[in-house]
């Protein structure tokens, strides 16, 4: 047991750090909770009258909510399938032993060191109707006729925000995967491959497990910042065509920024809070569960 | 901690290696293919993108444009870094012109956010690895949790409070309230850290008399020094790349929301953008690779819990 006089130390180390967080990260929430049950006005000079749920019924019975959250979830499923298993297929590649191997693994790197912004950025221009290089690609290999405009078709555009979303959040579970199966034991593999499995035995009875605690990890990432994500659905669409990737942090934005609607901008980001955390309980939930059977 | 740089070791015998789990022929052409599949899927962006920024409209009109131009030009570079863009916004300021002054904007903030954050992260995780005190399981669970929170979330407040002390648009804004990004990332990395280093050393120097904090100081920094790096890159990284904030609590002081703001401009051009962006992806690319293997086992580290 610690002295009385070590833990008094240790608390004075952790002080200043707590006391910033506390005053950043609990006072904003409290007021963005308050905020939500008041119809506030645009200068928020004052609260405005306590509305009670009033704003939480107002966005549970609007068909643009019930579409937004759709956009984000079908937006959150696209994104946590497919960096999780780009990342499990760029690790498992880049674990094997070949000419260029670092060179590779320093490709993996630079997806995730880029700025979620400047992904945007890169993503908008590169399936862009005039001047892409998506396009260009696919007219050199003969797959289109003409360039096709894809951030204007609304069913494209949110399947390319998925895509340049994905290009960097995949990097991010390939690092973390990489170093996971780095850890493995060689032997494992090789006595089991003497033993007769196959590639895929080998895969599934032991590569799989051995990551099981690294997959976990990721997935959970993948599951915030799905629901986190706004630079590169901004930077790509705005939330457009019409509202087809209007995901709820982009209507956050709008109601608060657009509109200046304080009250419902602020249950909204409470929704949404919520939707995150639920995500990241229910993914534990459900390692949970499976660790029981 | 196993890193990149352990695995090349066995890069180096591969002999021994490929002989025991000789891969067959099919096997072979599936994997260089998936190589091949990994390498278009992260270059072909970024290859665009510097083509971009070395050719002209033109050049990238033509349909399909070759991906190899056959005449790369400066221009692009030259007209962002000399504000002679030609595409105005904001009363008759070049959007180009503002690129330079972000530029400075967004390493001022970055780099005094690490400075900060590394003294008070520091002292935060290094009492949570050494001097745990009643609640500090709590301390540590709360700062986990805390990056559940969507930041876009509690932006109003912010907002609200930063106009009442006039702070709108300044870099105070953004390193007042990009702590609750870096902080905790600051702090997880470095206490991971912390517990994995010896601690005989400091019971050494204890020993000797030296107090609390001069041990710290003497003894814990100097072998700290590449959590201390990982963790310094990762806040740079985190605050250069910030947008939403920036957005919100100021008018295009930084490079992401000049960046963003470029597009909405009218008669705006791609190319010139395209060179803007590359500039802005340089520092953090070039931290991430000097810094490399200390950023990776600072990534990883905590993954094993």
């Amino acid at each position: 047991m610690a002295r009385k006089s070590d833990r008094w130390f240790g608390l004075q180390l952790a002080a200043p750090a707590g006391f910033i967080l506390a005053a950043l990260l609990i006072i904003p929430t409290i007021m963005t909770i308050v905020y939500s049950f008041h119809d506030v006005p645009a200068s928020v000079s004052s609260l405005g009258d306590f509305v009670g749920f009033e704003n939480y019924s107002i966005i549970l019975s609007s068909r643009i909510f019930w579409n937004s959250a759709w956009v984000t979830l079908i937006f959150a499923a696209g994104f946590v399938v497919l960096s999780t298993i780009f990342g499990l297929g760029m690790a498992l590649l880049l674990n094997e032993s070949f000419v260029g191997q670092g060179v590779a693994r320093a490709l993996l790197i630079i997806p995730w060191a880029t700025p979620w912004l400047v992904i945007g950025i890169l993503w908008r221009w590169f399936v862009d109707g005039s001047v892409g290089g998506l396009n260009a690609l696919l007219m050199h290999a003969h797959l289109i006729d003409d360039y096709h405009d894809f951030l204007a078709d609304p069913s494209w555009a949110l399947v390319m925000a998925i895509m340049a979303a994905v290009w960097r959040q995949a990097s991010f579970a390939g690092i973390l995967i990489l170093s996971g199966l780095q850890t493995l034991p060689k032997e494992l593999g090789e006595a089991a491959a003497i033993d007769g499995a196959g590639a895929w035995h080998r895969f599934s009875y032991i590569t799989l497990p051995w990551l099981r605690s690294t997959l976990i990890t990721v997935i959970v990432f993948n599951v915030i910042y799905a629901f986190l994500q706004f630079d590169v659905i901004f930077a790509m669409t705005q939330g457009g065509p019409g509202d087809a990737t209007q995901v709820l942090s982009i209507l956050i934005y709008r109601q608060l920024f657009g509109v200046t609607n304080i009250g419902i901008g602020s249950a909204l980001s409470v929704i949404l809070s919520l939707a995150a955390l639920a995500g990241g309980l229910i993914v534990v939930k459900l390692v949970q569960r499976r660790e029981a059977e | 901690m196993p890193g990149l740089r352990q695995q090349r070791t066995s890069t180096r015998a591969p002999a021994r290696h490929r002989k025991r789990t000789r891969r067959s022929l099919l096997m072979s052409i599936g994997f260089y293919l998936g190589i091949l599949l990994f390498g278009l899927w992260i270059l072909l962006p970024v290859w665009f993108l510097v083509l971009s920024s070395f050719t002209t409209l033109d050049q990238l009109s033509e349909r399909p444009f070759s991906l190899i131009p056959d005449r790369i030009t400066f221009e692009n570079y030259y007209s962002v870094l000399t504000g002679s863009t030609g595409t105005e916004a904001f009363g008759s300021t070049d959007v180009g012109a503002r690129l330079v002054p972000a530029i400075g904007h967004s390493l001022l903030v970055s780099s005094m956010l690490v400075c900060l954050n590394l003294l008070i992260a520091g002292w935060a995780a290094y009492g949570l690895s050494r001097y745990p005190f009643t609640g500090a399981k709590a301390f540590e669970l709360s700062v986990i949790a805390s990056r559940v929170v969507p930041a876009i979330a509690i932006i109003g407040p912010f907002f609200v409070a930063f106009r009442i002390f006039d702070m709108l648009d300044t870099s105070w804004a953004l390193l007042v309230s990009y702590n609750i990004f870096t902080l905790p990332i600051a702090i997880l990395v470095l206490k991971n850290y912390f517990d994995q280093l010896p601690r005989e050393i400091e019971e050494a120097a204890k020993i000797d008399g030296a107090s609390r904090m001069l041990t710290l100081w003497i003894i814990v920094v100097p072998i700290a020094k590449p959590g201390l790096v990982a963790a310094g890159v990762l806040i740079f990284l985190e605050a250069w790349g910030e947008f939403f904030y920036a957005l919100v609590l100021t008018n295009q002081l930084t490079v992401p929301p000049l960046l963003a703001g470029f597009q909405s401009v009218q008669q705006f051009n791609w190319n010139t953008l395209a060179a803007a962006t590359v500039m802005s992806m340089l520092p953090p690319i070039v931290l991430v690779f000097i810094f490399q293997r200390y950023v990776v086992n600072a990534l990883t580290a905590g993954v094993g819990k």
